[in-house]
């Protein structure tokens, strides 16, 4: 009896020794795939436990900070009208958006650039802490342009066309980012897709804005200079398509600089047919529609069709913005930003800096070109005809007094609903400071509609 | 040293265990140092030094390093149901007290133990009882009806079921094991035993085994099979029993899976628990997450992800079944390691009682406790670390639940009994 006794405890060691190898296969040899499997929440729960990185606008206005609730801290966001959606947030249960989820690394403490202080931070068994953010963004711009466009579906981008800074940026509607777990479902359900940042991502029919690329090209091609003449009976039949201008207004004997300022469909539509199909999407692509953007937080989306599927109808309406030109507000602006520039795009940028909580600062963005569609005579003489639309043409509600605007507006015909209303300029006309787009969806037309919202963004930066 | 002080310098570790692991728990929830989080430490240093006196008193030669054990054990289980839910671990706690009660109890009316032997039919029965008890009034919780209420304390009768069929299963083969080993004819070339002297066994054996499938609990099934084969093992020395046992149980494995939904489920569940990670194999898929989270030397006490901020465990039943998936990612695989260590060496300590005693009788009642109690610890932590199918039972002295720490203290009691038996007549000698 004693032998199997022994026996039975030798079993005994076997089994717990089958324990304590699986225990460690678990806590060690799997471990690594286990902390970062899909189903496992728990690397979210450990990056709560961090205190975030701070978020603050240019003129030192905090945009996100930190609640502490027991062992976690939550996100905060003081000023939710101005950060909403492009900000984004940081759930728990929903994830990461926006700047928080293309910045998660810096803002949860965990980019390489981080490596040294987090060790140091560990030795010295000090807590670890998240990267703060400071960004282009100008707190009191970014008021104005959401009070200017309100309630009203649309977007507003303003930048800096020398830097590539990010001055504005806002998309409504908006969302309440401190309220996103209450409220997510209604956000998920709502038509007006308000999760959905349109400054960046909508993709908009641009009408008569997209007339810029189509004078930038004849410009840099030499098929037209500002005072080529052009004649116009209110329509023009063209491949078995009817260009009609806007109200079918008959401008008679013109040149090409009042074609601009009045938006001429008919003289557009010759001047693009010219040029051919092939020539306006080579424009489009260099000035950066549908190139996806040289920064983390996406966009780029806006496209031109095939032109070996265009037939000359299809390219008289492409050259006043209509037939399936697709451009998002961001790609606008930075398409004006290349006339205010002297034919060069600069990569946009929101993030200015990021630095530790010791106000190291880790990484610095520096201003750098994108890309150069046109010369910059071409620019400069683009830039005189976008002077006339605000001077005496459509665009005179963008008007600022004293100061010389540059700007063309757009009124992009949708299948339902009224048109919807675009804006892009920027000013002093001499030198650019800012670069402003906007659009508001099925409000009408563009000089009407958003020409006043550029005009009041444009006095807030200038004032 | 005799072994008496060597019991009361072992319990010295365990209450410095004890006294820190409160007081680390204590600053953490409090953010600050008090000295009052070295009272609960204090009264385990009272409790178990009340209990120590006792032992010296009615067990003198009982061996020294059992009720060590059980001390770090049970401080440890209620530290981590402390660090879980506060209003949990004071009901713990009394449930602590009720169970050294009921050791004190048990080694002074049972101090005479070898005469249980003569009431093992009644004993039996009752155990019996007991399970037929829960079925008839037991309410179901957890998809197992194992539950009856007393009053306002719920009450877990398989729990002590099993202390009752062992004392039965040890006496009734310490006195038919001569005949078990004995052929009397063959069949297929195979020496059988005589079959009257197996029968009660097994009709015991397969109604126990019975109830059990009826009341649903897989775990503690599974616990009265081996154990009992274990026990018949040892009694008879003939490997032939358990080649017929596990042959037995293979076939009866098979069926019940077909059988039964939730067999299948959690057999299903044990060999891909990621078809359905936030379903059907969510509780194991979090376990495992745990384990991997607490690494090497675990995120520390109180450190640990166990609550969500609604304040629900992460893992359902984590003060009971899954405790030791809390102990892993706190204190890591080096404190998991150490706590399997100490099961191992109450086994052989219990075993070792089994190899010294003088009469067959003690002899199958400490091996017949060892393995109910070694056995439920393998089933419970392979369990949660997916090496078996999971059932769901508790982990003796550690896991949250009144029945299961008075039941295991009164398992601790016997085979001190049995070891003070086993000594004393070698003394003697």
């Amino acid at each position: 009896m004693q032998r199997q006794v022994r026996y039975l405890f030798w079993l005994f060691v076997l089994l717990f020794a089958a324990l304590i190898g699986q225990l460690t296969y678990l806590q060690v040899w799997a471990a690594p795939a286990l902390r970062t499997h899909a189903n496992n929440t728990r690397a979210i729960e450990q990056e709560m436990r961090v205190e975030r990185g701070l978020v603050v606008s240019s003129d030192g206005v905090l945009l996100a900070g930190n609640r502490h609730e027991g062992a976690y801290y939550f996100r905060d966001y003081p000023e939710a009208s101005l950060v909403s959606p492009w900000l984004g947030y940081s759930s728990l249960r929903y994830g990461r958006a926006g700047v928080e989820r293309a910045y998660n690394l810096e803002l949860a403490g965990e980019s390489d650039l981080q490596t040294v202080r987090n060790f140091l931070d560990l030795i010295m068994d000090r807590p670890r802490r998240g990267a703060d953010l400071i960004l282009t963004l100008d707190a009191g711009l970014q008021r104005a342009a959401v009070q200017a466009l309100g309630d009203r579906r649309g977007a507003v981008v303003a930048l800096d066309p020398k830097t590539g800074a990010i001055l504005a940026l806002t998309s409504s509607p908006r969302y309440d980012p401190n309220q996103l777990d209450q409220d997510w479902s209604k956000l998920v359900a709502d038509e007006n897709r308000p999760l959905v940042d349109r400054a960046l991502t909508g993709r908009y029919p641009p009408g008569s804005v997209f007339k810029l690329v189509v004078a930038a090209a004849a410009l840099q091609e030499g098929t037209v200079q500002p005072d080529t003449r052009f004649d116009d009976e209110g329509s023009w039949l063209v491949g078995g398509f009817k260009v009609r201008n806007y109200g079918d207004h008959a401008f008679g004997e013109h040149d090409f600089r009042a074609a601009m300022a009045q938006s001429v469909n008919t003289t557009f539509a010759k001047v693009g047919t010219e040029l051919g199909a092939a020539t306006l999407a080579r424009y489009a692509s260099a000035f950066g529609m549908g190139e996806e953007l040289p920064w983390r937080l996406g966009g780029g989306t806006g496209s031109f069709p095939d032109p070996d599927g265009m037939d000359t109808a299809h390219v008289a309406q492409a050259s006043f913005g209509q037939g399936e030109v697709l451009v998002t507000p961001l790609e606008m602006a930075l398409i004006t930003a290349a006339i205010a520039n002297g034919g060069r795009i600069m990569a946009p940028y929101l993030v200015a800096e990021v630095r530790d909580y010791r106000q190291t600062i880790l990484e610095r963005t520096e201003p750098q070109v994108w890309l150069a569609p046109i010369s910059a005579d071409a620019a400069a003489t683009l830039r005189d005809l976008m002077v006339g639309v605000v001077e005496h043409g459509t665009g005179t509600a963008a008007a600022v007094p004293g100061v010389s605007v540059a700007g063309k507006t757009g009124t992009a015909e949708v299948g339902e609903g009224d048109p919807h209303a675009w804006f892009v300029g920027f000013a002093p006309a001499n030198d650019p400071q800012i670069v402003v787009a906007v659009v508001i969806e099925n409000a009408g037309t563009g000089g009407t509609v958003a020409a006043p919202v550029a005009r009041a963004v444009l006095e807030a930066a200038l004032r | 040293m005799n072994t008496r002080n060597r019991e009361l310098l072992f319990l010295l570790p365990a209450m410095v265990v004890t006294s820190v692991g409160f007081a680390i728990v204590w600053t953490r929830q409090m953010e600050r140092l008090d000295p009052a989080s070295l009272a609960p430490g204090a009264v385990f240093l009272g409790l178990f030094g009340l209990v120590h006196v006792l032992r010296r008193l009615v067990v003198p030669h009982a061996d020294p390093y059992l009720l060590p054990i059980t001390a770090l054990l049970s401080s440890l289980g209620i530290l981590m149901i402390y660090r879980i839910d506060q209003q949990l671990a004071r009901q713990q706690a009394l449930w602590l007290v009720v169970g050294l009660v009921f050791f004190a109890l048990v080694l002074v009316v049972f101090r005479r133990y070898r005469r249980l032997a003569d009431y093992k039919y009644l004993i039996g029965l009752g155990g019996i009882a007991l399970l037929v008890l829960t079925m008839v009034a037991g309410r179901e919780v957890n998809g197992a009806r194992l539950w009856i209420r007393l009053g306002p304390v719920g009450f877990q009768p398989p729990e002590f079921a099993k202390l009752f069929l062992v004392v039965f299963f040890a006496a009734y083969l310490d006195d038919v094991r001569e005949l078990l080993t004995v052929s009397t004819r063959r069949f297929l070339g195979i020496a059988l035993p005589p079959l009257r002297y197996l029968a009660p066994l097994l009709t015991l054996w397969g109604l126990g085994l019975l109830l059990m499938i009826f009341l649903k609990d897989l775990g503690t099934s599974l616990l009265f099979f081996c154990a009992l084969l274990a026990l018949l093992y040892v009694a008879t020395g003939r490997l032939l029993y358990v080649v017929v046992g596990l042959s037995l149980f293979a076939g009866g494995a098979v069926v019940l899976y077909h059988l039964f939904p939730h067999v299948q489920l959690r057999v299903d569940i044990w060999l891909d628990p990621w078809q359905d990670p936030l379903g059907r194999g969510y509780q194991v898929v979090q376990s495992l997450f745990a384990f991997a989270a607490g690494g090497l030397f675990g995120r520390g006490l109180g450190g640990g992800y166990l609550l969500s901020a609604s304040g629900n465990t992460i893992i359902p039943a984590l003060e009971t079944d899954f405790i030791f998936s809390a102990i892993g990612e706190e204190l890591g695989l080096v404190g998991g390691v150490a706590v399997i260590l100490l099961y191992l060496i109450f086994v052989q300590r219990g075993l070792r009682i089994a190899v010294r005693a003088r009469d067959d009788f003690t002899r199958l009642l400490a091996t017949g406790l060892t393995a109910v109690f070694g056995l439920q610890t393998f089933l419970i932590l392979g369990g949660v670390t997916k090496l078996i199918p999971l059932t769901g039972i508790t982990l003796p002295f550690v896991s949250y639940g009144g029945s299961s720490i008075v039941a295991n203290f009164g398992l601790l009691a016997l085979l001190l009994l049995a070891s003070d038996g086993a000594a004393e007549e070698r003394e003697e000698a």
